[in-house]
């Protein structure tokens, strides 16, 4: 997801072409070229410039409309309903069998297994999602920055989180059968949102770090130097 | 110059109209790799299209008239060359990556709890910007990949 406006003119962008199995966008207004993975302009007048990202989310519809209930949701277009052209709930397994042309020569993990990918300081970090559902939170430090990497209970939403407070780490622990955290450190709970809801730091917020959820493939031919998280390491 | 000569050129001309489209058709395909030279080579290719095809089909059509006083099956043979800078022309105007993948000019929108189209387990792309929240369903990005919008006065354009 990124800002549409490049020194204050909003440009209208449209599918042209496809880099290695991730889209390229071309702005109507300038005819350049945009890598939809990296937000950058590769090709034409705005060539080396970079699309502002904007922090977004990639939750479970319950979870957004408990935290959003005013919230808009984009309608289907009822052409392509009728036509039954949207994918079935279970398309993700369908998704995981389509072929990957690419080539990146980095056998760490499967082409197609799902991972969450977070940049922090320049530093690039893939987690896998089967890591991440069944270790939340996962504890790490990515580019200096102590993080936390967080799964809600429907086991599809991922946050991650700077566990920076006050200039100080605070360490954070899942509580059992809720979304919720504990951190250790001051005893406080913390929900899904980042927010502290009870204990010493209630009210507080902890920073959000921007995902993406992607498949390995794909992150790493877009972030070639990038770190995988080797589960079932002790906490340091 | 020559009939003869005018026909050579009438063939190149045709053929490279061609080629002007084909060549970054083909190698920007889906589910094939591309090399940095190859998207460099089309997007020359693609800006350069629409006069190109326009200019080979109009140089063509003169090289038609002119060579169009001669045996009948060669008159043929002049209009089915004809054939091939104008579909170039045409394709030159076209976003033939619209017609694979599903653009959606006039996005709609309707309140959460009105939006009986999702299941509560599906994922959603979400943004929150100013106090406006919008959500957008991954099963919908899916299909069309991309969505303009603006949230909170805030120009986004969604990606999937």
């Amino acid at each position: 997801m990124w800002e549409a406006a490049v020194d204050g003119r909003t440009l209208h962008f449209h599918l042209t072409g496809i880099n290695n199995q991730n889209f390229i966008m071309r702005d109507e207004e300038t005819g350049s070229w945009w890598q939809q993975v990296s937000g950058e302009a590769t090709f034409g007048p705005l060539k080396g410039r970079r699309l502002t990202p904007v922090p977004q989310d990639e939750i479970s519809f319950a979870l957004w409309k408990r935290e959003q209930p005013n919230g808009r949701v984009l309608r289907p277009d009822p052409r392509a309903e009728a036509a039954h052209h949207y994918a079935p709930a279970d398309w993700e397994a369908g998704i995981a069998r389509l072929p990957v042309a690419t080539r990146i020569g980095d056998k760490r993990l499967g082409l197609r297994e799902l991972i969450v990918g977070i940049t922090v300081n320049g530093r690039d970090k893939a987690y896998r999602m089967a890591d991440v559902k069944q270790q939340t939170p996962i504890i790490d430090t990515v580019g200096g920055l102590p993080i936390a990497i967080v799964a809600a209970s429907d086991g599809n939403s991922v946050r991650a989180f700077s566990r920076v407070v006050d200039g100080k780490p605070v360490d954070l622990f899942a509580k059992a059968e809720s979304n919720d955290l504990l951190d250790s450190t001051t005893g406080s709970e913390w929900d899904f949102s980042g927010r502290a809801i009870r204990g010493p730091l209630a009210g507080r917020l902890l920073t959000r770090i921007p995902t993406l959820r992607d498949y390995w493939f794909d992150w790493r031919t877009y972030h070639p130097d990038t770190a995988i998280f080797r589960a079932g390491l002790p906490r340091s | 110059m020559s009939r003869r000569l005018l026909w050579f050129l009438l063939l190149i001309v045709a053929t490279l109209a061609l080629a002007v489209v084909l060549i970054p058709a083909w190698v920007i395909q889906p589910f094939r790799p591309q090399s940095p030279r190859g998207l460099e080579i089309s997007y020359a290719l693609k800006r350069i299209a629409s006069v190109l095809t326009i200019a080979a089909l109009l140089g063509c059509i003169a090289m038609m008239v002119k060579l169009w006083r001669g045996a009948r099956w060669s008159r043929i043979v002049l209009v089915l060359l004809l054939i091939p800078p104008a579909i170039s022309a045409w394709f030159a105007r076209q976003n033939h990556f619209e017609w694979m993948f599903n653009p959606l000019p006039n996005a709609g929108y309707v309140r959460a709890d009105a939006a009986s189209f999702v299941n509560d387990s599906d994922l959603v792309m979400a943004v929150t910007r100013n106090g406006e929240a919008a959500a957008y369903p991954i099963r919908q990005l899916a299909y069309h990949h991309l969505v303009q919008d603006t949230v909170g006065r805030l120009p986004i354009v969604v990606t999937y």
